[in-house]
C-alpha cells in the first residue's frame, strides 16, 4: 500500500500527473482534492479552475459537505478556450470560458454520491478536463428502511 | 501586473442551446381521476403506464390494421444521445412507455431524462434532466419505466430514488421527495400510478438486500401518505415466514420494482413483488419469505395488505412476481391474470386471491412444479456449497419484466416469451449494506435458448406462438385493429395478426428492443411509438446479446398520408 507521498511520487515519477506525458491527458482521479465552504444559509461555495497548460480542474475532486445549492467561481487561467459543463437537477449548466476568463455557475445537486461534470469542446474531451463533485451526507431520516442499523464496511 | 479576466457570465441551462421551445400547451390540466377512471375511452390517448388501470396495455384504436399494417413506416424519430460520463453508461436502456395526453407525449429515459414531445412532429417541447450520481447502486441497469400525469403535473423517479412533480407545461420542478436509501443499495425504476388524489410508487434494490415497499404520496403537495413494507417485521402478519432469530427479515427485499393495476371497484392496487435476498442462499432465510414473489392486494385508502397470493415460495431462482397483473372478467368473475419469471400462468380471484388455476406458458421449466391447483415443488436449486445447479427459466425467467397484453375482443394474452437457462453455485457471503447479495455465482446460458410471442386463452391453452431464435425482452401491445405489435432483442418492431399469429409487418430499428410500445392517434390519425435502445441486465437477460449496440431512438410509425 503506497502512502499519500509515495501516490504522488509515483505519479509523478511515471509521468501521470501532468498532460501529454505518460499518457496522452491526465487520467482520471489524478489531481487534488479541495472542500467546499458553506455559509450560513447553507449554501455552499467553491472555485474551480483551469492552470496554464495543465488541461485538468484544480480541485480535480471537489467535496460537498452535503446536497443542495452550490454557487461555483468557474476560472479559466489558461492560453486555449475551454468550456464546462455541469450535472444540476433541472438541466446541466454550461459556460464558454474564453481565455482568461472567469464565470458563475450553481448547481443544484441532490447527493449522497459524486458526480462527474468536463469541458465538452471538441479539443478538450477526453483529455483530462474531467473532475469529479462529491457529495456527502446521508439520504433524509423519513427515506431509510425501517429496519436495525446493518453493517455497511 | 493584474490583467482582469474576462466575464464568462453564468453557466446556463444546457437545453437553452437546443432547439426545445422549452413550453408545451396546457393538456395535462385536465387530467383528472375521472378521466383516468375511463381511460380506455380515450384511445387517442394513452393516460397511464399501461393506457388504463387495468394492465391490458389494450387500444381501440384500430385504422392500422391487419389490412394495411404492412404500409405503416416511420413518421418520426426522437434520438437522445447523452453528453459527458452518466451513471451506469454500459447499461442503460430505453424501457419506458410513453404518455400522450391530447396531442403531447411524455416520455422518461435512463439517468434522469424526462422529454415533452409533440405527438405529431416529433418536436422537442421540454426537457428535464435530473442529475444522477454516478456511483448510485443500479438494480438493475441505468432506466426507467415510465412517468405519470395528473393536474396539470407530471410525475417521475429518479435512479437515485427521488420522485418528482413537473409542471407539465414547460418542465419546472414543482416538489420532490426522496422516496429510498442510496447508501442501503435502493434506487427506483417504476413508473408511478395516480389513484384518486395520491400517487403510488416503490423501490428497486433487490439484489442489494434491502427491505421492499410501496409508498403513497399526495399529488399536489408531495406529503407522504402511506407506506407499505412488503416484508413484515417481526410479530407482524407474515413474520413466521422468516427465521425467527437474525434479521433475515431486514435483507429479505420483495421490491416493487414495476407498476400495479388498480380497480377501483375493490378498491385495491394490485402490486407485483420482487426476489427475496439474499437471491440464492435460502439456508439463511429459511421459510416462505413473504411477501416476496407475491402479488399483495393493497387497500390504497390505508395502504394495508388485504390479500396476498406468492407465486413461488421459498424463491432460490430470482424468480420476481414483479410484473404486470392483468385485471379482466370471466363468467361474470373479476380475475386477474398473471404470467411469472417462475414460467407458470397464474389467473386468481383478484377480490380475495383464491387461486383459479395455474399453467405452464413456456416449454422448458425443470426448477420445480406447480399443479393446477397451485401445489408447489421444488426440485433443482443451489443447496450445496460450490456445487453449480443448472436449471430453467434462468434468473431473467421465462418472462422478464417486459409485459403482456390482453385483448378483449380474441380473448386472449399475448406473452413476450424467453426459454433460457441459467447454472448458479452458492456462494455465502456476509451481508453489507449496498454491497450486492445474491449467494451465489451465477451464469445464464449463452446458447440454446428460444424465445417467442406465446398466444393463450383464458384457461392457459397456448392458440398460437411466434417464435424467435433469442428471447423477447420487449413488452406487447395489442390493439382493436386486431394487431399484436413487439420488439425483438436484434432490432426488429414486428406486428402480428392476433387472431393467427401471422408475422404481418416488420421494421429494423437498428438496436434491440427491451421497452414497451404504445399507441395513440392526433387529428384522427394513428401512431404506434417505440422507444428503442438494447441495454439493462443483458448478462441476466440475452447474454450473448451483450455486445450489442446501445440505442436510444423514440420511433413512431403511422400510415402513409
Amino acid at each position: 500500500m503506497a502512502t499519500v507521498q509515495e501516490r504522488a511520487d509515483l505519479l509523478n515519477k511515471l509521468g501521470l500527473d501532468a498532460q501529454n506525458q505518460a499518457a496522452i491527458g491526465r487520467v482520471l482521479g489524478t489531481g487534488s482534492i479541495a472542500r467546499a465552504t458553506e455559509r450560513a444559509d447553507g449554501t455552499m461555495e467553491a472555485t474551480i479552475r483551469i492552470k496554464e497548460d495543465e488541461i485538468a480542474w484544480d480541485p480535480a475532486i471537489l467535496v460537498l459537505p452535503h446536497g443542495g445549492d452550490v454557487e461555483l467561481t468557474i476560472i479559466n487561467d489558461d492560453k486555449n478556450t475551454h468550456a464546462c459543463l455541469l450535472p444540476s437537477n433541472g438541466d446541466k449548466k454550461f459556460i464558454w470560458l474564453l481565455n482568461h476568463s472567469k464565470g458563475r455557475a450553481r448547481l443544484n445537486l441532490d447527493g449522497p454520491g459524486y458526480y462527474w461534470y468536463s469541458s465538452p469542446g471538441g479539443n478538450d474531451e477526453g483529455r483530462g478536463l474531467t473532475a469529479a463533485i462529491v457529495v456527502l451526507g446521508e439520504v433524509p431520516p423519513e427515506a431509510r428502511l425501517d429496519r436495525p442499523d446493518q453493517p455497511r464496511r | 501586473m493584474t490583467v482582469e479576466y474576462v466575464d464568462a457570465g453564468e453557466a446556463i441551462d444546457h437545453g437553452a442551446l437546443s432547439a426545445a421551445s422549452g413550453t408545451a400547451p396546457a393538456v395535462a390540466n385536465n387530467v383528472n381521476y375521472k378521466r383516468l377512471l375511463d381511460a380506455r375511452s380515450e384511445p387517442e390517448n394513452w393516460l397511464t403506464y399501461y393506457g388504463d388501470y387495468d394492465g391490458k396495455r389494450y387500444s381501440l384504436l384500430d385504422q392500422i390494421n391487419t389490412e394495411n399494417v404492412k404500409r405503416i413506416g416511420p413518421a418520426w424519430i426522437f434520438q437522445a444521445g447523452s453528453s459527458g460520463q452518466i451513471a451506469g453508461a454500459s447499461t442503460y436502456a430505453f424501457e419506458a412507455c410513453p404518455i400522450v395526453v391530447d396531442g403531447v407525449m411524455y416520455v422518461t429515459g435512463w439517468d434522469g431524462w424526462f422529454w415533452a414531445l409533440d405527438a405529431k412532429t416529433g418536436e422537442q417541447l421540454w426537457r428535464y434532466k435530473h442529475a444522477v450520481p454516478f456511483d448510485v447502486s443500479l438494480c438493475c441497469g441505468n432506466v426507467n419505466r415510465g412517468c405519470a400525469v395528473a393536474n396539470g403535473k407530471v410525475y417521475f423517479v429518479t435512479p437515485n430514488a427521488h420522485l418528482l412533480a413537473l409542471d407539465a407545461t414547460n418542465g419546472k420542478k414543482v416538489w420532490e421527495k426522496t422516496t429510498g436509501d442510496v447508501r442501503a443499495g435502493e434506487s427506483a425504476t417504476l413508473a408511478p400510478l395516480v389513484v384518486k388524489d395520491t400517487l403510488i410508487t416503490g423501490s428497486s434494490g433487490g439484489e442489494f438486500g434491502v427491505r421492499g415497499h410501496i409508498d403513497c404520496w399526495d399529488l399536489e403537495t408531495g406529503e407522504h401518505r402511506w407506506r407499505c413494507y412488503t416484508v413484515p417485521k417481526p410479530g407482524e402478519p407474515g413474520s413466521e415466514t422468516w427465521p425467527a432469530d437474525g434479521e433475515a427479515w431486514a435483507r429479505g427485499g420483495a421490491n416493487h420494482w414495476v407498476t400495479g393495476s388498480y380497480d377501483p371497484e375493490t378498491n385495491l392496487y394490485y402490486a407485483g413483488t420482487g426476489n427475496p435476498a439474499p437471491d440464492f442462499d435460502g439456508e439463511v432465510r429459511e421459510g416462505d419469505n413473504l411477501y416476496t414473489d407475491s402479488v399483495v392486494a393493497v387497500d390504497v385508502d390505508s395502504g394495508r395488505i388485504v390479500w396476498h397470493y406468492q407465486f413461488t415460495p421459498h424463491d432460490l431462482w430470482d424468480y420476481d412476481s414483479t410484473m404486470e397483473m392483468i385485471l379482466f372478467e370471466r363468467d361474470g368473475k373479476k380475475l386477474l391474470a398473471h404470467f411469472d419469471k417462475n414460467g407458470y400462468f397464474f389467473v386468481l380471484d383478484r377480490t380475495n386471491g383464491q387461486l383459479q388455476h395455474v399453467t405452464p406458458f413456456v416449454d422448458r421449466i425443470d426448477w420445480g412444479t406447480i399443479t393446477r391447483d397451485g401445489r408447489v415443488t421444488a426440485r433443482k436449486y443451489p443447496d450445496k456449497e460450490g456445487e453449480p445447479v443448472h436449471f430453467y427459466p434462468g434468473p431473467a425467467g421465462a418472462k422478464e419484466w417486459t409485459h403482456a397484453a390482453y385483448s378483449p375482443r380474441t380473448d386472449m394474452f399475448y406473452v413476450p416469451v424467453a426459454d433460457v437457462g441459467a447454472t448458479a453455485t452458492r456462494r455465502r457471503r456476509e451481508f453489507k449494506e449496498g454491497m450486492p447479495y445474491w449467494g451465489a455465482a451465477v451464469q445464464v446460458d449463452i446458447d440454446n435458448m428460444a424465445g417467442s410471442v406465446s398466444a393463450f386463452d383464458s384457461h392457459g391453452e397456448e392458440k398460437w406462438r411466434w417464435r424467435n431464435p433469442h428471447p423477447m425482452a420487449s413488452s406487447v401491445l395489442a390493439t382493436a385493429g386486431d394487431l399484436v405489435f413487439s420488439g425483438t432483442p436484434t432490432g426488429e418492431f414486428i406486428a402480428l395478426d392476433a387472431r393467427t399469429g401471422d408475422e404481418l409487418w416488420k421494421f429494423q430499428c437498428g438496436s434491440g428492443h427491451h421497452g414497451s410500445a404504445m399507441t395513440y392517434s392526433v387529428d384522427g390519425k394513428q401512431y404506434v411509438a417505440v422507444p428503442v435502445g438494447w441495454g439493462g441486465w443483458l448478462e441476466g437477460i440475452i447474454p450473448g446479446m451483450l455486445g450489442a449496440g446501445h440505442g436510444d431512438a423514440l420511433i413512431v410509425f403511422a400510415l402513409p398520408e
